[in-house]
């Protein structure tokens, strides 16, 4: 079998079914929501197999800008209870096929453009044939039809070896790049001059979001078309400690008088820790808030 | 030709000194002309008496605008340090609206706790929070207090001594780090068995602030307060284990510590303070360090920190649930 590696955007008409292997929870939602609010923007109807996980992937979808209340008001999008996700992978493998037919079809009636589902689907790991006479069936199945499928496989879920097993079971894997991801923060490369923040900046790894800065003030300097403005989205930024916020304040400072940095999308509690550090003072400190958006009564729910 | 220097740099400097009085109307007698003299100076005067002292003086004078009444401390206040940094938030606001500030502080019998020892903290943590304020501060003390050790903390915490109404210098005056290593911040009463603990590393504060949050949101803390006072207790948690020891503890208690309603956190850790009551200081800008203690003590009710053999403790009061 031949084995490509693809990054998200080109999850185009060519791909159907590929897997994707997460190395961090801010990672899952990264890739969970840059597939599922790809297929919104593509008219497609989307659908989430939940297990515990949906409420980190809304709010990583509505960090994304999108508007995920009018997405579910409408059905476009779709949250699969945990009941029916492991009622729906513990069915026979032909009956699951008779499923991925009827989902299929639904959604061309609906008038959407086609359908797109991914989620944890780590219940899958009891079934007693394992999982890759469903992976075979789902090639089989949206092979040439308007359907694409995300298998997701992240450490926190499924043993290292069935990760490998899995990998080797799917033609097509999507990889992403990354800056730095130590299971707690993440941050990844978003162009010249901006990097995008997503977790918890605290003591164990507050020298690496001044490295980042560093890093890309040098890259918008040496670049002769290069940005004056060092961008940070950290809508998905959730804390950020004194030293933090202090350091983000005293690094902005320094840049050189033609440069600014931009943090764009700050949530009102990392806004409040900047307020407190001197953020308001800083001439070279932009802020951007981010709308709040309350966080839904269901975390924690599967404790 | 000659040239002149014609600046003068005025000094914004706290100026701290210690009167006694023989007794209650002893007090009010002193207190009236230094009072009167000091609003007809143009002088804002804050008072941190008993309320019968305030109204004598009140009553001495007349109304006037510029006689402020600074906030009662409250049956639950035993933390020297967290009443002085009140203090200097309340001192702090007077002064940035009316200029230099006169104020008059009075011993209070009921915060004297087991042995006094409150008082002698509160007057090093004076010199410390308001030692670049415009405050011109004089503290009364009765002559024969319950307890010595208050009136011994008293000859070493204030610079300047009121003898027969003149200030002189004191010779017996140490800087506050000196008198807090003499007369260490007391211990508080210690409380029941917590309804929380975590053992953390450097690399668990993540869940240090997971576990207090859901704790504190189930006690019925709105989420800007909870949120707020974990990070209060993640900044004492991260000082634990950045200069204390690898291994820290976190008590927690929902349920108040029988006086004051709300959570209380204790941080415990082995490690020893350079500095005996950290985050008492406005921090400086152009410093990175030492602004976590500082924006706790403005977060938190109450933040009491304190040392012995085993290392260092802080305890932080959330107060009540908003």
């Amino acid at each position: 079998m031949t084995r490509t590696v693809e990054d998200m955007a080109s999850f185009d008409s060519t791909v159907r079914h590929a897997c994707a292997v997460a190395v961090s929870d801010e990672h899952l939602w990264e890739l969970s929501s840059a597939f599922l609010s790809a297929g919104l923007a593509a008219g497609d109807q989307v659908k989430y197999f939940d297990d515990g996980t949906s409420d980190r992937v809304l709010e990583r979808m509505f960090d994304d800008g999108v508007d995920i209340d009018a997405s579910l008001a409408s059905g476009q999008l779709e949250v699969v209870p945990p009941e029916a996700t492991r009622a729906a992978i513990l069915t026979p493998i032909d009956v699951m096929r008779g499923l991925v037919d009827e989902l299929i079809e639904d959604a061309l009636a609906e008038g959407y453009s086609g359908v797109r589902w991914t989620g944890q689907l780590s219940h899958a790991l009891n079934r007693p044939a394992g999982m890759l006479d469903y992976e075979l069936m789902l090639d089989a199945a949206v092979a040439g039809r308007p359907a694409r499928v995300l298998c997701l496989y992240d450490r926190a879920h499924y043993p290292d070896d069935v990760i490998e097993d899995m990998r080797r079971g799917h033609r097509v894997e999507i990889e992403t790049t990354t800056v730095y991801d130590d299971n707690l923060l993440r941050i990844t490369s978003t162009g010249i001059g901006s990097a995008r923040l997503a977790g918890e900046v605290d003591h164990s790894n507050r020298p690496q979001v001044r490295k980042l800065l560093l890093a890309e003030l040098d890259r918008a300097l040496r670049s002769p078309t290069g940005p004056h403005e060092i961008r940070l989205d950290v809508s998905s930024l959730r804390f950020i400690d004194v030293a933090g916020a202090v350091g983000l304040v005293h690094a902005a400072e320094e840049f050189p008088s033609s440069h600014k940095l931009v943090l764009d999308g700050v949530r009102p509690r990392v806004a409040r820790v900047l307020d407190r550090c001197g953020a308001p003072f800083a001439s070279q400190l932009m802020t951007i808030p981010r709308p709040d958006r309350p966080i839904p009564s269901t975390a924690g729910a599967d404790e | 030709m000659k040239i002149e220097n014609r600046r003068s740099a005025q000094i914004v400097a706290l100026q701290h000194r210690c009167g006694f009085y023989a007794s209650q109307r002893d007090l009010v007698d002193l207190l009236v002309p230094m009072v009167g003299a000091a609003l007809t100076r143009g002088s804002t005067v804050a008072l941190a008496v008993a309320p019968e002292t305030a109204d004598a003086v009140e009553e001495a004078l007349g109304p006037a605008p510029q006689l402020v009444r600074l906030s009662e401390p409250g049956p639950g206040c035993h933390s020297g340090q967290t009443l002085a940094a009140r203090r200097a938030r309340e001192l702090r606001e007077l002064t940035a609206l009316h200029g230099p500030i006169t104020m008059i502080a009075q011993h209070r019998s009921e915060l004297d706790g087991a042995d006094g020892a409150f008082w002698t903290e509160l007057d090093a943590a004076y010199g410390i929070a308001l030692a670049d304020m415009p405050v011109e501060l004089t503290c009364f003390y009765p002559e024969l207090p319950l307890h010595q050790s208050i009136l011994d903390g008293a000859r070493h915490t204030h610079p300047m001594l009121l003898v027969g109404g003149d200030p002189v210098e004191n010779p017996e005056h140490m800087s506050p780090r000196s008198v807090l290593a003499e007369y260490p911040a007391p211990s508080p009463a210690l409380l029941g068995a917590p309804d929380l603990q975590i053992e953390f590393g450097a690399w668990q504060l993540n869940e240090v602030r997971d576990e207090l949050e859901r704790a504190l949101l189930s006690a019925g803390y709105g989420r800007t307060r909870a949120e707020d006072f974990v990070l209060a207790v993640n900044e004492i948690a991260t000082n634990a284990v950045e200069h204390g020891s690898p291994d820290a503890r976190l008590y927690v208690w929902l349920d108040g510590d029988g006086v004051t309603e709300g959570a209380v956190c204790e941080v415990h850790d082995r490690g020893t303070l350079r500095d005996p009551l950290p985050g008492l200081a406005a921090p400086h800008s152009a410093e990175p360090r030492g602004r976590g203690v500082w924006i706790a003590r403005q977060i938190c009710e109450s933040l009491h920190v304190w040392s012995d053999k085993s290392g260092t403790h802080v305890r932080l009061h959330a107060g009540r649930p908003v």
